[in-house]
């Protein structure tokens, strides 16, 4: 590649468009280096800390300028993907601030951990903001290695050896599907450039069946990442095993990558799918519900939740496929923005919501309540009435009711599948989250209305990163319900 | 600041500072009793001040809330209209007397209750007050969650399920309501209440009855007609007293309200279509919710199944879609919050005392407590509607107005009338009146001061309905004057319909 070539690919805007990207990178670098040196690695936390809200303030940049497409075409940096890249950053921060003191009681080294769990974030970005498949499919890669890693991290326990491995095998079958359908797209179409499919696809629509079939190999993948029906069967066993704060990084920030990933990529997919799509979406809501209805155990059944949730989400895509019922009425391309507006808003107010739940449970677990079950749960109200009420609004606003985010996001959600003229899945869609309120009810009967059983309770610690990253989620996920201009107007 | 503003957000507020001050227990009670009075000063004032010959909306205030993707606005926006003030009026007058009473019932985590109570009430105003659909729902859900709470926490033996059964009940329909609210908002394009009417009101039936079912089914739920009551017996038997006041006297009357406002208000075309099925569902509900009561053996489900009966008669009137009908509704709606409300009350007294609510275990008891017999008689005459008590003027009303509409329901729901008085004045009878057979009510204690003073205001207003309805059917006669104007407009639309239908006019779809 001669100089010239590199000299116009990285112009000022690709230099805003990969800012956050770049500060992770560094961020990844020292916390490499910090680790040789025994005095730096005190510094660990400050680093990490530093590298993030330095990428979220990177992110403010991208979101201001919008610098559009970079790297000859390969990357894209707009204000959609500066919300996703703020969310993924979100998502990152509350899953290693819990995680501050749950590995220390297992007394796991944390240099590592803290490298893995950075690189994430950096993985989620390239895959939101690729135009080109290949791209993306570093970005994958790069998300989902350091993820088997981090599921496996307590490698002295076999659950989170399984997790890590059931992961990695799946994981890798995914991977395996992606290139496989990337490969028959490029096959069918001449190119793997998302700008340029979708000028294929706005011009004379993606025909042949060879290309057919790669949209629905790419989809199928992106499916198992966002844990979405039949892919989901998963999900219950490596939630439950991994980590708990990187099961909240797992069901938070990767699948809202996924997502953002399927909401780019859904014009390959012809608009007589929408049906398909929904019916997936509330058969994943289906088996999330009725699974998560009969567990006993609260880690599993968050687990069963979040995939109801990407039930919900896959409403979106379906409603994104299909396009607004009156194209007279709504524009496609306004239709397009307030899509992804819902997911954003949705994804913004599930990253604390759920990231929020999945931290206290990791806090209790770490405090050796005999966990994770829901019984264990009783009198916790009067134990520790701070936790109490934030797993009880947590868990309510994964229900989807008012003053909190999960109401507005839900709103939105239904909001978008009504426009795109299908009122009867909306009304199924619903429906099916009163299910879903069956389970989340019992996590409040079992903190507040069952008596509290005999025997002496496990101790109390007092930690102030947990403390510190909970109230904040809790902050957000209220903010959200009751003041959601400030993310509606402030940045969609 | 707006005064409605502060009607809405004052127990909020209330709610905080009983959360979080270092206080005793007693003070705790005394700061919820100030809190809720003033509220109640504030709601008689906005009552007092309320000029009914007006139209529109008074006290209204308004700002932008947020903007939804896709650029609808929504709004904050707080008014009071002949339909809602007499429930405003009527919801802040029940809290302190709730407020009260919670001194007898409620003894442990009494602060975690009080709080509840004064979110509550927020909620419930704010359904009442808010003029903007998102804000309407928005309250309506916030109001179930306090609710599930007092009932789970402090409600008796078989509490969680009861407390399970009355939420997931009433969020089904929520969620129903939900997509139509969206539908509503979608098509009307915007999410202002008074806009969105005018829309509605010019839609065809197909769009009006779509959307209205959507919203039916919720109000349904909640009111509740039959056959969606099975909820509401479980929910009042085991609530705390304070619970089954507020359950009985404000909340379903937000499904009763909801169908006034969202349903014969927003959808006259498809409110005249379905009237005679929502008029024999009503007549139904009186007469299946008065055998049922008849059947019981538990005073407190007693009355819970008359609120069933009663609230049939609300429903009779609202669908009668007769000007007399829905004075008669409205009224109503104020009426059985206050009889079942004070009943409730005097059966959580008693229950406090003897802890028991099976009939069968009392009898005589107007011998050790004669001023208890007094009230408790007085509230049954009142709900069995007595001339002179204000049920006579709502039930009168709401025949009245059926009676114009289809005599013959109206013939059939006069007999509610009459079983109302067999099983409550039975129900009086075997509690109040006979020999002392057990021995243990002997020496029951009689109504203290806190007791009888915190019953005052509500029968003082039982009198004053009673003799003077005017005083409050002035307040509400435009506002349903103007309902009825959109009644009438539908009903000529209908009648047109039936003509030959004029040649199809081809031209571009909206």
């Amino acid at each position: 590649m001669s100089l010239d070539l590199l000299r116009t690919m990285f112009d000022a805007a690709a230099a805003v468009a990969l800012a956050p990207l770049v500060t992770l990178t560094v961020g990844v670098l020292l916390l490499l280096v910090a680790e040789l040196a025994p005095a730096l690695s005190r510094h660990r936390p400050a680093i990490l800390v530093a590298a993030i809200l330095g990428a979220l303030w990177c992110e403010v940049l991208v979101h201001a300028n919008a610098p559009g497409l970079v790297l000859d075409g390969t990357f894209l940096a707009d204000e959609h993907t500066a919300v996703w890249g703020m969310i993924f950053l979100s998502s990152a921060l509350v899953a290693w601030a819990f995680g501050q003191r749950y590995y220390r009681a297992s007394r796991t080294f944390l240099g590592e951990h803290d490298v893995l769990l950075l690189c994430t974030p950096i993985g989620m970005m390239l895959m939101a903001g690729a135009q080109d498949l290949i791209v993306f499919f570093v970005g994958l890669e790069l998300l989902s290695i350091p993820l088997y890693c981090l599921a496996a991290f307590r490698r002295t326990r076999n659950d989170s050896v399984e997790a890590g491995l059931k992961y990695f095998v799946l994981g890798a079958f995914a991977a395996a599907t992606f290139l496989y359908g990337a490969g028959l797209l490029y096959a069918g179409t001449g190119s793997i450039s998302l700008v340029e499919l979708r000028r294929i696809a706005a011009e004379t629509g993606i025909g042949s069946p060879l290309a057919l079939m790669g949209a629905g190999l790419v989809t199928a993948s992106l499916f198992f990442k966002a844990s979405v029906f039949p892919f989901h069967l998963w999900v219950p066993d490596v939630y439950q095993g991994s980590p708990t704060p990187v099961t909240a990084l797992m069901a938070t920030g990767t699948k809202a990558a996924a997502f953002a990933v399927l909401l780019n990529v859904a014009f390959l997919l012809p608009s007589s799918t929408a049906l398909v799509l929904a019916a997936i979406a509330l058969l994943t809501m289906v088996f999330g519900n009725l699974g998560a209805l009969v567990q006993t155990d609260l880690k599993r059944m968050l687990a069963y939740s979040s995939v109801a949730h990407a039930g919900t989400l896959l409403l979106l895509v379906a409603a994104l496929v299909a396009g607004p019922a009156d194209p007279g009425r709504i524009a496609p391309e306004a239709f397009r923005d307030e899509v992804i507006g819902a997911a954003l808003f949705y994804m913004a107010a599930y990253v604390f919501t759920a990231g929020g739940a999945f931290g206290l449970v990791s806090w209790l677990e770490a405090d050796g309540e005999r966990f994770t079950r829901l019984a264990s749960l009783r009198g916790l109200a009067g134990r520790r009435p701070g936790v109490a009420a934030g797993l009880a609004l947590f868990v309510l606003s994964l229900g989807g009711l008012p003053a909190t985010g999960g109401f507005l996001g839900k709103y939105l959600v239904f909001s978008a599948v009504v426009r795109a003229g299908m009122v009867w899945i909306a009304v199924a869609g619903a429906l099916l989250s009163v299910v879903a309120l069956g389970y989340y009810l019992r996590v409040v009967v079992a903190l507040y209305m069952e008596p509290e059983p005999e025997g002496q309770a496990p101790p109390m610690t007092r930690r102030l990163s947990a403390s510190l990253t909970a109230g904040v989620c809790a902050v957000a996920v209220v903010a959200l319900g009751v003041l959601p201009g400030l993310f509606l107007d402030g940045l969609l | 600041m707006n005064a409605l503003t502060l009607v809405v957000f004052l127990p909020l507020a209330g709610a905080l500072l009983v959360a979080f001050a270092p206080v005793k227990e007693r003070h705790l009670r005394t700061l919820t009793l100030c809190v809720t009075t003033l509220v109640a000063a504030l709601g008689i004032w906005v009552l007092a001040r309320f000029d009914g010959a007006a139209s529109g909306e008074q006290l209204v205030t308004s700002a932008r809330w947020f903007t939804l993707p896709g650029g609808t606005a929504v709004h904050y926006r707080l008014g009071v209209d002949g339909l809602s003030i007499l429930m405003v009026a009527l919801t802040t007058v029940l809290m302190p007397v709730v407020a009260l009473s919670t001194e007898g019932h409620v003894r442990e985590r009494v602060r975690e209750f009080l709080v509840w109570l004064l979110v509550m009430e927020t909620g419930m105003l704010g359904v009442f007050l808010a003029l903007d659909l998102v804000l309407f729902y928005f309250f309506w859900e916030i109001s179930l969650i306090p609710l599930y709470f007092m009932l789970g926490i402090w409600g008796s033996e078989r509490r969680l399920y009861a407390t399970t059964k009355f939420f997931l009940y009433t969020v089904a329909g929520s969620f129903v309501m939900l997509v139509a609210a969206i539908a509503l908002v979608y098509q009307g394009g915007s999410t202002d209440i008074g806009e969105l009417t005018t829309w509605a009101r010019a839609q065809p039936l197909g769009v009006q009855g779509r959307l209205f079912a959507g919203f039916a089914l919720a109000f349904a739920v909640k009111v509740p007609i039959v056959p969606f009551h099975t909820w509401l017996a479980d929910a009042h038997t085991e609530a705390p007293t304070s619970g089954s006041v507020l359950l009985a006297g404000v909340l379903l009357k937000m499904g009763t309200y909801g169908l006034l406002r969202f349903g014969v208000a927003m959808f006259p075309g498809a409110a005249v279509a379905s009237a005679p099925f929502f008029m024999m569902l009503g007549t139904v509900g009186i007469v299946y919710g008065a055998f049922l009561a008849m059947a019981q053996t538990d005073l407190k489900r007693l009355i819970a199944c008359s609120s069933v009966s009663h609230l049939g008669f609300v429903v009779l009137g609202l669908f009668a879609l007769t000007q007399a009908g829905l004075r008669g509704s409205v009224l109503q709606m104020v009426n059985h919050g206050l009889s079942t409300g004070l009943l409730f009350l005097l059966v959580g007294m008693i229950y406090e005392r003897r802890h028991s609510r099976a009939i069968d275990q009392f009898g005589g008891i107007a011998q050790p407590m004669p001023v208890f017999a007094l009230f408790f008689v007085f509230a049954v005459l009142s709900s069995i509607g007595l001339p002179s008590l204000n049920g006579f003027v709502g039930e009168w009303l709401i025949l009245l107005g059926s009676f114009e509409a289809a005599p013959w329901i109206a013939a059939v729901a006069v007999t509610g009338i009459v079983f109302g008085a067999v099983y409550l004045l039975g129900a009086t009878r075997r509690v109040l009146f006979g020999p002392l057979v057990h021995e243990e009510n002997r020496n029951l204690r009689d109504l203290d001061r806190r007791e009888i003073g915190l019953m005052l205001p509500v029968v003082v207003l039982c009198l004053w309905i009673g003799v003077r309805p005017d005083t409050f059917l002035d307040k509400t006669a435009r506002s349903i004057d103007a309902v009825l104007s959109g009644v009438e407009d539908a009903r000529a639309a209908r009648e047109t319909s039936r003509l030959p239908a004029p040649p199809p006019v081809t031209g571009e779809p909206r």
